[in-house]
């Protein structure tokens, strides 16, 4: 699975979580924090792409990521 | 006696009969009820390993078929709610709008959640769901868990400021949160308090345990459910279920002013007993202690109150009980019926909900029938049967007792 892939399924649940963005054209520099996901909406975001790929990483290991992009990319580098 | 300055001003209710407070009144007043199996998920025991796949409980009981929530709640709040506090969300919507408490500053209005454990099926089924995946559990769990996450929600959505917790007793729960909420205002620490009696959201885990314990009926009317729930009834065997919440706003007159709308009543009088005792098991003397408390509080003489909504569960002894603490404070002569027999056993919320049932019978002018009361346990009581009857409440007692001896009453007044 390359990082583009894992960025898409973040959006996907980016959409779960917060409906109000359906219609969002999603850009790897977009900040969660930016587009108004509070800090449970984040956690929640990252859970259920951890689930979706089946991936046990400890949470604390993505919180460098300042945007969708850089998350999909430590995500993929722990894949 | 003075007239008491502590009135209801708005309420909302949702429960297996209707949502929203005239669709609630009339089917009670109509005495239309949803008693059946249960289907809601997480509510009958899964299959056991030497079974076939066939649902192994039928526990009978009255669900809400489908809750409209306020396009004004955010979908994104919702996603992470469980069913009792969405419920909550949409009574108080009601409420809320219903005594017109924007025009209220939020600093001054205060909340109070009847019930605790209220979420236990969603926990179940929560916990069947991630069980060996345990590390992909939603974060948001880290609240929800809480009764108190419905205080969370309920200020957040409503932007409340004044206070907001929840408090147990029970299946009185509904009812000493209305108790809270008249001392909350009757004080002076805020001017408006909502009294909300929480949906108790029962897994099977503790419709087992109820059957168990013997509370919860019914094996003698488990191939006819619209027959089970006889509160007074010589052939009840216990409570039937029944999903439900309502949400009460307390305040003083002058402050109801601002609804320009008549209250729904006066809070007359109110109080709370212990029994001294954390089983099941009702007592006379706790409920008369209550029933004289409230009456005094009220400056009532037992003669002046006209009707009665009793706590009628269908438990076999409870009802009995009840019915003697009425006749030993001297209150056979005012009309009786039996709220739970139309819409269930709500257990935390019941306590709000039946005071809602009073309110809007007040209003109505008339009395809602009692289901399946074909032989009364004790005749001689003035009970409202299988029909409803035309009668101008002017003074109601409303009952609630609850596990671990809990006895609370309340006296309410029509307004004019």
């Amino acid at each position: 699975m390359n990082k583009d892939e894992i960025f898409q399924i973040i959006v996907s649940h980016t959409r779960e979580v917060l409906p109000v963005l359906e219609g969002h054209d999603f850009k790897q520099t977009d900040s969660l924090k930016a587009l108004g996901a509070n800090s449970i909406d984040r956690a929640d975001i990252i859970m259920l792409t951890l689930e979706t790929l089946s991936l046990n990483i400890p949470m604390m290991v993505m919180a460098k990521a300042e945007n969708m992009g850089q998350l999909a990319g430590i995500i993929h580098d722990k894949i | 006696m003075t007239k008491s300055s502590v009135v209801v001003s708005g309420l909302g209710v949702t429960s297996a009969i209707g949502q929203g407070k005239r669709e609630f009144a009339s089917a009670l007043l109509a005495g239309r009820s949803h008693f059946d199996v249960m289907r809601r998920p997480g509510r009958q025991r899964p299959p056991s390993v030497d079974e076939t796949g066939e649902q192994s409980s039928a526990f009978l009981g009255a669900e809400i078929a489908d809750l409209a929530m306020p396009e004004s709640i955010p979908g994104s709040l919702l996603r992470t709610t469980s069913f009792s506090a969405r419920v909550a969300l949409a009574t108080l919507h009601e409420a809320w709008h219903d005594a017109k408490l924007e025009r209220v500053e939020p600093e001054r209005i205060g909340l109070v959640i009847g019930g605790s454990n209220i979420q236990q099926r969603e926990i179940v089924q929560l916990h069947d769901t991630y069980r060996g995946r345990e590390q992909f559990l939603r974060p948001t769990y880290g609240i929800s868990f809480m009764d108190s996450d419905l205080c969370g929600l309920c200020t957040d959505v409503f932007g409340i400021r004044g206070f907001a917790y929840t408090v147990g007793g029970a299946s009185a729960s509904g009812q000493v949160a209305v108790l809270e909420a008249a001392h909350a205002v009757a004080s002076g620490r805020v001017d408006v308090c909502i009294a909300i009696g929480a949906l108790m959201d029962l897994s099977y885990w503790e419709c087992q345990g109820f059957r168990s314990l013997g509370a919860m009926g019914s094996d003698r009317y488990a191939d006819d459910p619209a027959s089970a729930c006889r509160p007074f009834d010589r052939d009840r065997d216990g409570f039937i279920f029944g999903e439900s919440c309502a949400a009460v706003v307390v305040e003083k007159d002058e402050s109801a002013q601002r609804s320009e709308r008549t209250p729904y009543a006066r809070l007359t009088g109110w109080a709370m007993e212990m029994d001294a005792n954390r089983n099941p098991n009702p007592s006379v003397e706790g409920e008369v202690a209550a029933i004289k408390t409230a009456l005094d509080r009220a400056g009532l003489a037992a003669a002046e109150i006209d009707y009665i909504n009793p706590h009628g569960t269908g438990s076999p002894i409870g009802d009995i009980t009840e019915l003697e603490s009425l006749r030993r404070s001297r209150l056979d002569h005012a009309y009786l019926n039996a709220t739970k027999s139309i819409i269930g056993h709500g257990l935390s919320a019941a306590g709000a909900v039946e005071l809602v049932a009073v309110l809007l019978q007040m209003e109505e002018g008339r009395l809602h029938p009692t289901r399946n009361l074909v032989n009364p346990i004790e005749p001689s009581f003035k009970w409202v049967k299988d029909q409803p009857v035309p009668h101008r409440i002017e003074n109601a007692l409303n009952l609630s007792m609850g596990f671990g001896g809990v006895n609370t009453a309340i006296c309410l007044q029509r307004y004019f």
